[in-house]
């Protein structure tokens, strides 16, 4: 359990969030690609808080801020997906191609 | 190699790569049920291997957000999927080559630099063993202390959030109920005139659609105060 | 003194707790008859009532498996089973004796709450994965009560750990050794138990497995998955009772007797409240209890971590 080795798992995290947020046509999985990316940040906040910083508490202080940001991002992304789909009846990407309706 | 070495270095492949194969099969199931509860799988794995670094606070607390994160993204996939249960497949992707291509790249950059890069060597002071109520103790300290600053600010982003969510998503808003746009639309006024004169229902009053009639639509407002996504059709 | 009955080893411990939760069960179930014979007026036989959750088990397992079109069939195999494991984590955290508990993480009081929200995902698979009406709105219904009283747990816990200085339930046993907290922090217990009853689906917030849904969550399961349902319902059951135990009632101190048999004392009693509730309050109106928790509930359990720590200062 080294060092590199969690950060290559964070990086795979972050890299199939990445494929997921920009492949996917529905706005709910496009979240949890954006979920995923935030899990991989996490990780990695916290494995270099394992390895460099000497057990100093502001490594966790990130990770706490991320965990805050991903439950900010969820709640507005939950929103904004209801207030999307209630003015122009559209779940998926490709239903707001247009400007105007 | 110590045996705690050898379990902790197994339990870290097994939890890594659990997490990074739940993370993959959240895109490729068709049930999206089971697409949010594999994430809440690639969660419990980060969340696992946490613990195994030490930070059990940080972890368990992962794990109890991502709980009920994820089962109200489950309720939302069956709310606003054409296909919840994954009954008819059907694969929904767009430019699917470039988002593999910058899937990839990403990966592997960032393991570029994850490998590659030169970072200090100072682990978590050891005594026996790592003591993990004197880690959380010292975040408790330094969320109240020293950084209190960017503690109190993320509780208060977190306090707009919810204001800014329950007003977004609300039903009631100052113009009448929020899903007057995805009503079905009123019928044309001579149609309307010429079921009153015929007198089918009771009046012409209570049509499908909530909104043509806002006043109406406030004084019938005030006593749906349940609020929990229940549609009363009609008028309630 | 209760060091001399307590085995050490991480196995026997183990059984140990095992034995605690299977007994709790058996209690509790017990119980539950007990009363609702008391209750409805009829008379009680001693072997029939003894008797009676063994037979009711060996009856479950005899029946056939009923099956839905087209199930989630793995998820709903999954969910009995993980509300067991769950259940074997929580009631592991709670040290029934002076030793350390067999899951005793130094934040004890964190990793029972990933349970119990762990719990409300158990719940919607169950009733999700059957692919049939009543089972899916009783999900529905408990992902909303869980939700709703997983913060007022959190928060009455959290202002149990304040005295503590910790998190773990080691400590918080320890630091009631002079005052137990039921007095202490005279609003920590009644709003632990009916948050309590709220995570656990019993008696007035039953509404997962609700009669008015033709049973609800387990109106599609039948036979041997029908017993376990039951069982790892029992057993999380079994553990908030302990916990409760742990953090309100001082665990395993006491006079004469050992810690552990303190500690099944006061889990009993505990269990004994939240059984009775089935069958001395009505079920409330979900809709309207919600509101109660949100607007009630949250800000009583946050008086109480406000006037613990003045009171600590």
């Amino acid at each position: 359990m080294s060092l590199q080795a969690l950060l290559v798992v964070a990086a795979a995290l972050f890299g199939i969030g990445v494929y997921g947020a920009l492949s996917q046509q529905s706005f709910v999985m496009i979240m949890m690609g954006l979920e995923l990316m935030v899990n991989g940040a996490i990780l990695a906040a916290v494995s270099l808080w394992w390895s460099s910083s000497g057990g100093s508490p502001e490594g966790q202080m990130l990770a706490v801020v991320l965990m805050a940001v991903m439950a900010v991002e969820a709640a507005m992304g939950f929103a904004l997906v209801i207030n999307v789909y209630r003015i122009r009846k559209a779940e998926m990407t490709e239903q707001v191609e247009e400007l105007e309706r | 190699m110590s045996p705690s070495d050898l379990t902790t270095d197994l339990l870290f492949w097994l939890f890594g790569a659990g997490a990074v194969v739940s993370g993959y099969l959240v895109f490729r199931t068709d049930s999206m049920v089971r697409a949010a509860y594999w994430l809440l799988a690639s969660f419990a794995g980060t969340g696992a291997l946490l613990l195994l670094l030490h930070a059990e606070f940080l972890g368990l607390v992962l794990i109890l957000m991502m709980a009920g994160e994820m089962t109200i993204m489950a309720v939302f996939m069956v709310m606003f999927m054409m296909n919840p249960a994954g009954l008819n497949p059907m694969t929904m992707v767009h430019q699917h080559k470039v988002a593999i291509a910058a899937g990839v790249i990403a990966f592997l950059g960032l393991g570029a630099v994850g490998l590659l890069g030169e970072f200090p060597e100072r682990p978590l002071p050891e005594t026996t063993s790592v003591d993990s109520a004197r880690i959380t103790a010292d975040l408790g300290r330094e969320l109240l202390g020293e950084s209190m600053l960017p503690f109190e600010t993320a509780g208060v982003a977190l306090l707009a959030t919810m204001i800014g969510a329950i007003a977004l998503a609300s039903r009631k808003g100052r113009f009448g109920t929020a899903d007057a746009g995805s009503a079905a639309p009123e019928p044309p006024e001579e149609e309307r005139r010429r079921r009153e004169h015929e007198g089918s229902d009771d009046g012409g009053h209570h049509h499908h659609g909530h909104g043509h009639d806002q006043s109406h639509e406030h004084g019938h407002g005030q006593d749906h105060d349940h609020g929990h996504g229940h549609e009363h059709g009609g008028h309630g | 003194m209760s060091g001399v009955l307590w085995p050490h080893s991480i196995w026997l411990q183990a059984a140990a707790l095992a034995g605690f939760v299977l007994g709790g069960i058996y209690a509790a179930d017990l119980m539950e008859r007990l009363l609702g014979r008391y209750v409805a007026g009829a008379g009680v036989r001693a072997g029939a009532l003894l008797a009676g959750p063994f037979r009711e088990a060996a009856l479950l397992l005899s029946q056939q498996r009923s099956r839905t079109e087209r199930p989630d069939a793995p998820a709903w195999a999954l969910a009995p089973m993980l509300l067991a494991g769950l259940a074997a984590v929580a009631a592991g955290t709670v040290p029934l004796g002076p030793s350390a508990a067999v899951a005793g993480v130094d934040s004890g009081i964190v990793l029972f709450g990933a349970a119990m929200a762990l719990v409300m995902v158990c719940v919607f698979l169950h009733g999700w994965s059957a692919n049939s009406f009543a089972p899916l709105v009783g999900g529905y219904r408990f992902v909303a009560q869980a939700l709703s009283f997983e913060m007022p747990l959190a928060l009455v816990l959290i202002a149990a750990a304040l005295p503590a200085e910790s998190l773990s339930f080691g400590e918080i046993v320890r630091s009631q050794a002079g005052l137990w907290n039921v007095v202490r922090q005279p609003l920590g217990l009644p709003l632990y138990l009916v948050a309590a009853l709220g995570v656990t689906f019993q008696g007035p917030l039953a509404t997962p497995d609700a009669a008015d849904l033709a049973g609800g969550t387990r109106a599609e399961v039948s036979g041997a998955a029908l017993l376990a349902w039951r069982l790892a319902r029992g057993a999380v059951l079994v553990a908030v009772a302990a916990v409760g135990a742990a953090t309100f009632l001082g665990g395993w101190s006491g006079p004469w007797l050992p810690g552990p048999a303190w500690t099944v004392l006061k889990t009993l009693a505990l269990l004994a409240v939240l059984v009775a509730s089935r069958h001395l309050v009505a079920r409330v109106r979900l809709e309207r209890f919600v509101v109660v928790a949100w607007a009630v509930l949250i800000p009583l359990a946050l008086l109480d971590v406000f006037l613990t720590g003045v009171f600590l200062l």
